[in-house]
């Protein structure tokens, strides 16, 4: 229980409970009334003609649940929506990976998923379609090495689970000069962008859906097989210090278990800059309040 | 020695069909897929569940198209009232080995081949029943890493001392030398998979034990259901819409 | 770690599905019915306290052994009792050598539970000094060959193992009572443990979910079974022990069903044990009385020691070969003394493989020799003797090595024995006469 989680790292003296059990209580009030959640063995109420998917299995008829969940209809499809699992993959899926491995001709990223993602070096295309040659598979390691942070798509997906990415266009590829964050996948939803540019801050921001969050300084997408010669640019210390800002915020929201889109880590941001708020208070009892209060309101308005 | 008095009573003041308190949390140790503590009275242990992950150690793999389970049960050296010697003893092989297969009888492994799930266990706290609470702490963190199980495993053990059947022993009352009978089953299935059983007892005697402690499993089994809705529901609002 | 994955023997999937539809219709492989038990073969050794038990094709050794240590501090009155199971490779290429796998420890705690925890041998009576001084029993669990179902042979091997042991006999005494003085078996008689009753294991193998039981499974459908069950019961119908590690669920209703099968069968099981260790007695007792007066400190058979009388003779091996022929003659004059001596020459073997029957292939002259001689041999118990003995065994075992050098080998221990110094002429003599006869 992520209650709990915040009380061993986070003591909250009394005013701060109630204030937080308060908003948790308003919060749980908002939320959709129809209880669908449902837990291991439980049995769910099947309609005839409907397909089972994930999390289903049939018992002397009576259909089951296999994992604790959410039971969600899609036309015919009945299936449980896991809250948290590993990241389950699907294809065009923008993922952020670590690379655990540097093989012959791939790379093996680790994605909080059941299989490691493979990134091949043919699949790193450019616009400029050039064959691989031995040359590049020697100067493999000048390009990405062990412990780098990578962004990709999912490619296809094995039937034996082999998971294989790609990174074809510029915007994919080697992350640097940021931080890279774990969250649940659970808390990022599919949408259509995942790349955000803050343009204000000059900061990049991708949310992949596996759950593994990029925040760094706005770089200008460009092709990753040439080799940058040039001198490491310095990053200022307000580009730095608002990364750090943004990324506390995803914490803070992470831990609270809410969910990641843009809108509400600007939210956030703006929030403990309005609160005069110091970077490493954010991370404190007194923001995690703060934050919950102001999610409560921002879905009342929502709704 | 008495263990229990003419009135019925035991050393720590229950019934003979009473079991110790349980309290159970889940979602304790923030970097595992899937953690619980699980406290039976004095008895505290705590699970953590890595997986389903790549699989690390290619020759473990004996069934392809199955998971891999591995499972490590082991004493905190302050677990007990003089501190241990050794962390891994034969018993903690045993009983890892048991946990384990206990486990895979209620993981669906065909769902996911090539992977590996492991299995932490720590016993913090040993007052007897601590492979019970293991196995609950375990079906708490699988459930919880939203791993695909065919049912809660849950367990209880039950005793025989002063001619009377004992639910739920602890330390005293297991080392008073009479028989110990620890019991897991499947509750909706309906299905006995761990028994376990040393020290002599006839047969009517064991069925009666036998008896009592899967009453007990079913009264664990219900507090552990209600702990992983209240998870869920809880996760499920903050998540919104 | 790949070598050990490259020999795990692995089951084909025809095979499983062969087993597992044979026995929807109640049909086993090896053709027994579902709760029949293969052929039980218990044997016993030389020394006090080592059996071997052969179970279908799984070959169980037990020995037992004591020693005298310092009790633990929370039970000073009891002796104590621990078993030590051996998963040698040679029975299977999946076992590993040096530090126990998981079976090992999980049939050492079968059987632990079984014996000790149902307080089947008593410990109190192990003790010699309260506090101080008491009996630690050891017993040690060899496995030779892996046939499936180690656990219930394991069980029966270290029951007979106990049941045969017999310890040195000790007094307290000394100034302040506090001296122990250990009696050694020519003085006094080594006693045996006290047993209360015999636990004995009932494995069951579940298939088909755990709808067919089946007891006493084999090598082939303990790697089709879905799930195992291990009860351990004795003859009063208690219940010693239950082990069912996990896997496949079954019904409450399978469960006692299995007991009631394992109860049903315990006092047959029993019956095979006690009358087995009651004839190795008595064939033991019956030693002690041919004893030779002149021989006072060895057990030896009858004619055997005539045979011995007549080397301490006669120095010249030819001599002694002409008196082994004698007596094989003799001893093949009289066939029921042969028959009634089978089981003492048996045990009388050290280091011999226990299958090989000196009497089972047509006999031949020169093998019986072979036995004769190195009974001779065994007067006193020195190790080295008993090292040589098992490497002639084995080497006529092989086959390959030619009878006579074996027994030139054995007359070399002889003259070795007999003057104490040797030359390398004395090696060399005998085996050259030896080809001059044949």
């Amino acid at each position: 229980m992520v209650m709990r989680k915040l009380q061993l790292e986070l003591p909250l003296n009394q005013t701060q409970k109630v204030r937080f059990k308060r908003a948790m209580e308003r919060l749980q009030f908002l939320s959709s009334t129809t209880n669908n959640s449902v837990i291991v063995a439980d049995s769910i109420h099947e309609d005839a003609f409907l397909l089972k998917g994930h999390g289903t299995s049939e018992v002397d008829g009576e259909l089951m649940a296999t994992v604790c969940g959410v039971v969600t209809h899609v036309d015919k499809l009945v299936y449980i929506r896991t809250l948290r699992a590993r990241y389950k993959p699907e294809v065009k899926d923008i993922v952020v990976g670590r690379v655990i491995e540097v093989s012959k001709s791939c790379w093996r990223l680790e994605l909080n998923s059941t299989k490691d993602g493979i990134l091949k070096l043919s699949s790193m295309d450019n616009d400029v379609q050039r064959r691989k040659t031995y040359v590049d598979e020697l100067n493999m390691r000048n390009i990405i090495v062990e412990d780098d942070v990578v962004c990709a798509e999912v490619g296809c997906i094995h039937r034996d689970g082999g998971l294989e990415l790609r990174a074809t266009s510029y915007k994919y590829g080697k992350l640097e000069k940021g931080q890279h964050l774990m969250v649940d996948p659970y808390l990022v939803k599919r949408s259509n962008i995942h790349f955000h540019y803050i343009e204000s801050l000059g900061i990049d921001l991708i949310i992949g859906r596996n759950g593994f969050i990029w925040v760094g300084e706005h770089v200008q997408a460009q092709d990753h097989m040439i080799l940058d010669d040039e001198m490491i640019k310095h990053t200022s210390l307000e580009t730095r210090q608002s990364i750090l800002r943004i990324g506390n915020a995803i914490r803070v929201l992470s831990n609270l278990g809410f969910t990641m889109t843009l809108e509400v880590i600007m939210e956030t941001f703006n929030l403990s800059n309005a609160e005069n708020i110091d970077v490493y208070d954010m991370l404190g009892s007194e923001f995690h309040v703060l934050v919950a209060e102001n999610e409560l309101e921002r879905r009342i308005r929502r709704a | 020695m008495e263990y229990v008095n003419p009135e019925g009573l035991r050393l720590d003041g229950r019934r003979f069909n009473e079991m110790r308190q349980i309290v159970a949390e889940v979602g304790v140790v923030s970097k595992a897929d899937g953690s619980a503590v699980f406290e039976m009275g004095n008895t505290k242990v705590i699970a953590a569940v890595y997986g389903p992950r790549e699989i690390q150690n290619k020759s473990q793999q004996k069934k392809n198209d199955h998971a891999v389970v591995l499972c490590e049960y082991s004493m905190a050296q302050f677990s007990t009232g003089d501190r241990r010697r050794q962390k891994f003893d034969r018993r903690s092989t045993e009983l890892s080995l048991v946990i384990r297969q206990t486990m895979e009888a209620c993981i669906l492994t065909e769902l996911m081949p090539h992977s590996q799930i492991d299995i932490f266990l720590q016993v913090l706290q040993a007052d007897g029943g601590t492979r019970s609470a293991c196995i609950n702490a375990a079906t708490l963190a699988l459930a919880d890493a939203g791993i695909p199980m065919r049912d809660l495993a849950v367990s209880c053990s039950a005793g025989y001392l002063n001619s009377t059947p004992l639910l739920d022993l602890n330390y005293v009352e297991d080392s008073a030398g009479g028989a110990d009978v620890t019991v897991g089953i499947l509750p909706k299935l309906d299905k006995v998979t761990l028994l376990q059983m040393d020290a002599k007892l006839p047969m009517e005697t064991f069925e009666t034990v036998f008896a009592l402690a899967s009453e007990g499993c079913k009264a664990i089994a219900e507090r552990i259901r209600e702990v992983l809705q209240e998870n869920t529901k809880q996760l499920e609002y903050r998540r919104a819409a | 770690m790949e070598g050990r994955l490259a020999n795990m023997w692995r089951l084909t999937v025809n095979e499983s599905k062969f087993v597992e539809t044979a026995l929807q219709s109640e049909l086993r492989v090896d053709g027994r019915g579902l709760y029949d038990y293969r052929k039980l073969t218990i044997k016993f050794g030389k020394e006090y306290g080592s059996s071997e038990v052969q179970l279908g094709q799984t070959h169980v050794m037990g020995f037992v052994t004591a020693q005298m240590v310092q009790p633990y501090k929370d039970r000073p009155n009891e002796g104590s009792l621990s078993i030590f199971t051996e998963f040698s490779p040679m029975a299977d290429p999946s076992f590993e050598p040096g530090r126990p796998g998981e079976s090992a420890v999980e049939l050492g705690r079968i059987i632990d539970r079984g014996l000790r925890e149902s307080r089947a041998v008593d410990t109190e009576s192990l003790c010699i000094l309260a506090g101080k001084m008491v009996w630690s029993v050891r017993i040690d669990l060899h496995i030779l060959d892996n046939g499936g179902n180690l656990v219930d042979a394991a069980n029966i091997a270290a029951l007979a193992a106990l049941m045969t042991f017999r310890r040195p006999d000790c007094t307290v005494g000394g100034e302040n009572g506090q001296e122990v003085i250990i009696h050694p078996p020519e003085e006094r008689e080594p006693l045996p443990l006290i047993i209360h009753h015999l636990p004995i294991a009932f494995t069951f193998g579940f298939f088909n979910k755990g709808n067919i039981v089946v007891m006493d499974p084999t090598y082939v459908e303990e790697a089709v079974m879905c799930g195992r069950m291990t009860v351990t019961v004795n003859a009063n119908g208690d219940i010693c022990a239950i082990q069912k590690p996990g896997e496949e669920g079954v019904n409450q209703s399978v469960i006692l069903h299995c007991l009631r099968l394992a109860s049903s069968r315990a006092a047959a099981t029993t019956k095979i044990i006690r009358e087995e260790v009651e004839a190795y007695n008595r064939e033991r007792s019956l030693q002690k009385v041919k004893r030779h007066p002149t021989l006072a400190k060895s057990e030896v058979s009858g004619p055997t020691v005539a045979v011995k009388e007549e080397y301490r003779k006669s120095s010249d091996q030819e001599k002694a070969a002409e008196i082994s022929r004698e007596h094989v003659e003799r001893l093949k004059l009289s066939p029921e003394e042969l028959r009634s001596s089978k089981e003492q020459e048996a045990t009388n073997f050290k280091g011999g493989p226990s299958n090989w029957d000196p009497y089972s292939e047509a006999m031949d002259v020169d093998s019986l020799k072979v036995s004769l001689a190195s009974e001779g041999d065994s007067i006193t118990k020195s190790s080295s003797k008993k090292k040589t003995n098992g490497s002639g065994n084995a080497q006529k075992d092989g086959g390959e090595i030619s009878v006579e050098e074996v027994t030139g080998d054995l007359g070399k221990k002889d003259t070795k024995h007999k003057d104490g110094e040797m030359t390398l002429k004395d090696a060399v003599k005998p085996k050259k006469k030896r080809k001059n006869k044949t």
